[in-house]
C-alpha cells in the first residue's frame, strides 16, 4: 500500500494530524527540560502515572486516566516544592520517582492488583489516537504555542538568566513552573503517543539538536519545531511505508537527527 | 535631610530562617563613590546585596536610596529604575541567545514588558551601551561563543542598559585570567566616569579591591570588621 492509500483510514489520518501537531509543539518543552536541566523530571512523572495507573485500577477505574491525572498533578507540584523546600529539581525528580514506585508497589501488593496490567501503560502508540484525544492534543498545542509567543521575551530572558529577570520584576519561578506543568501534560500525551519508554524521542531529541545549532531564542524555536515534525511525521511515514514499529521508528528519527546535528555542527 | 548618599544601610539585620547572616550591618556609599566589600565565602556579602535589591527580606533596619527609604518592597519599580545589578557568574549556559538580545532584555519592564515589544529607542540605547563595553562587532554572536571577560562586559552592559544611578557587581573578575580582568576594570573605570556611577563591588580579590575601589569595607561573620580608605 503506498502512503495515499494509507491515509484513507481514519486511524492513519488521525496520526498523521496528530504527529504534525504533537511533533511540532510537545517538542518545544524539551528546551524546559534541557534547560533546567530536568532530564530526571521524565523518568519522575511516568513513575507518578504508574502510581495513578495503580491507583485506578484498585479504585475499578480508567488506568490511563489515572495515570494522566497524577501526572498533571505531579508536575503542578514540582516546582513549588523545589522552591519550598530549596532543593534542586533534579534532586525532587529522584525523590518524587523513588517515592511513588515504592507506594504503587505497595498498592499492587495489599490491593492484589497485576502490576504488569499497569506497565501495560507504558506501551502507546500514535496509531491508538482517538479524535477525543487529538482534541487533548490539539489543545495542549495551542496552549504551548501561545505560550511562547506571549511570553517570548519573557521566557527567553528565563532560559538565559531566572536571577536577573527575577530582579527585573518577572514572577520567573511563576512562569517556570507553569512551562513545568504544561511539560508533565505534555510527558502524559508522549506515553499514548510513542509509549512512556520513547517519550524523549518526542519531547528531548529535537530541543538539544536545536539548541546545538541555533543561534538566538527565534530559531531554537524554529528548529525544535521543525525537527519535532520531522520526528514524528518522517517516522510515522517510513513505518507505514516499510512496516516498521511506529514508536521505534519515530524514536530512530529522532535520533538520526541528533547525530547530524553533533555531526554537522561540533 | 539631604545628603549625598547614593545607598545607606543602617543596622541592617537578615536571616535564613533562624540563623542570622547579617548583624546590624551599617554603610554609607557616597554618590559617585566606588566601594568594595571584601570576605570570605559565607561572610554575608551576597546577603547583603540581596537584600539591597529586595530579593530577600530585611528583619530589622532600613535601607535608603538617595535618601528615599526602599526596605522591604517600598516602590519596586523604582528601585529597579536607580540599580544595575551584575550577579556572579556560575559557568556558562546552555541557551542560545544573540549578545544583542541578551543586553536588550534587560531593559525589560521600562519600556517594553509583557504585551509591548521593544521600541526603537531601546534599541538604539542597547546599540549604544553595546559600544561603551566594546562589544559591538560581535552583536549577533551566540553568547555562549564568549570568552568569560566579554561574557561579563555583556552582563555589565545589561544592567546599563536602564540607565542606573547605582551599581551592584557580585564578584565580577572571578574565574578571568589577568589580562581578561585588566580589560574588565578599565571597562568599570570607563562606564564609571562616563555614567557617574557609584559602584558596590563584592570580591574576594584584595588587590583588586584596592586597584579599583576608593574604600574597602570587610565584611566577616556578618558583621562590617574594617573599613579602609584606598589612596588611588
Amino acid at each position: 500500500m503506498s502512503i495515499l492509500d494509507f491515509l484513507k483510514f481514519p486511524i492513519f489520518q488521525r496520526a498523521l494530524v496528530g504527529s504534525i501537531i504533537a511533533g511540532g509543539t510537545v517538542s518545544l518543552l524539551g528546551i524546559v527540560i534541557v534547560i533546567f536541566n530536568l532530564t530526571t523530571i521524565r523518568f519522575a512523572l511516568m513513575h507518578f502515572g504508574l502510581l495513578g495507573g495503580a491507583i485506578g485500577l484498585v479504585f475499578g477505574g480508567n488506568p490511563l486516566t489515572f495515570a494522566l491525572v497524577s501526572i498533571a498533578i505531579g508536575s503542578l507540584f514540582f516546582g513549588p516544592l523545589s522552591d519550598k523546600l530549596k532543593l534542586d529539581t533534579g534532586l525532587i525528580g529522584a525523590l518524587f520517582m523513588t517515592g511513588s514506585i515504592a507506594l504503587a508497589f505497595l498498592l499492587f501488593y495489599k490491593a492484589g492488583v497485576p502490576a504488569l496490567d499497569v506497565f501495560s501503560l507504558f506501551t502507546g502508540s500514535i496509531l491508538t489516537l482517538t479524535s477525543n484525544d487529538l482534541v487533548f492534543v490539539s489543545i495542549l498545542g495551542v496552549v504551548i504555542l501561545l505560550t511562547y509567543i506571549i511570553l517570548y521575551k519573557e521566557i527567553q530572558l528565563i532560559f538565559y538568566d531566572i536571577e536577573q529577570a527575577e530582579w527585573l520584576g518577572i514572577p520567573a519561578k511563576r512562569i517556570r513552573n507553569g512551562l513545568l506543568f504544561l511539560t508533565g501534560l505534555s510527558i502524559g500525551v508522549a506515553m499514548k503517543i510513542v509509549g512512556a519508554l520513547l517519550i524523549d524521542s518526542l519531547i528531548l531529541l529535537s530541543a538539544m539538536a536545536a539548541i546545538r545549532i541555533s543561534k538566538n531564542f527565534k530559531q531554537l524555536i524554529i528548529l525544535t519545531s521543525l525537527f519535532g515534525i520531522i520526528t514524528t511525521t518522517g517516522g510515522l511515514l517510513f513505518s507505514m511505508v516499510f512496516d516498521f514499529p511506529t514508536g521505534a521508528t519515530i524514536t530512530l528519527t529522532g535520533v538520526l537527527i541528533l547525530i547530524a546535528s553533533i555531526i554537522f555542527h561540533k | 535631610m539631604k545628603t549625598n548618599h547614593a545607598l545607606e544601610l543602617n543596622n541592617i539585620v537578615m536571616a535564613y530562617g533562624k540563623k542570622v547572616i547579617l548583624h546590624n550591618v551599617n554603610l554609607n556609599i557616597e554618590s559617585g563613590e566606588f566601594v568594595s566589600i571584601l570576605g570570605e565565602n559565607g561572610a554575608g556579602k551576597t546577603t547583603l546585596f540581596k537584600g539591597i535589591l529586595q530579593l530577600l527580606p530585611i528583619e530589622k533596619g532600613n535601607i535608603k536610596v538617595f535618601d528615599f527609604d526602599v526596605t522591604n518592597g517600598k516602590d519596586k519599580t523604582w528601585l529597579r529604575s536607580q540599580i544595575g545589578y551584575v550577579p556572579q557568574v556560575h559557568g556558562r549556559g546552555n541557551f542560545p541567545i544573540s549578545v544583542f538580545d541578551a543586553t536588550l532584555l534587560g531593559r525589560w519592564g521600562t519600556s517594553f514588558s509583557y504585551f509591548k515589544n521593544p521600541t526603537k529607542e531601546d534599541r538604539k540605547i542597547t546599540e549604544e551601551i553595546l559600544e561603551v563595553v566594546n562589544l559591538h562587532h560581535i552583536k549577533s554572536e551566540d553568547c555562549r561563543k564568549l570568552s568569560g571577560g566579554q561574557t561579563q562586559r555583556l552582563n555589565i552592559a545589561r544592567a546599563l542598559v536602564r540607565n542606573p544611578r547605582i551599581l551592584l557587581l557580585d564578584e565580577p573578575t572571578t574565574h578571568l585570567d589577568v589580562e581578561s580582568k585588566d580589560n574588565l576594570d578599565k571597562t568599570i573605570r570607563d562606564i564609571r566616569n562616563q555614567y557617574s556611577l557609584s559602584i558596590v563591588m563584592i570580591t574576594h580579590n584584595q588587590s583588586h579591591a584596592e586597584t579599583v575601589s576608593d574604600r574597602i569595607v570587610h565584611l566577616k561573620n556578618g558583621m562590617i570588621y574594617s573599613e579602609i580608605g584606598v589612596k588611588l
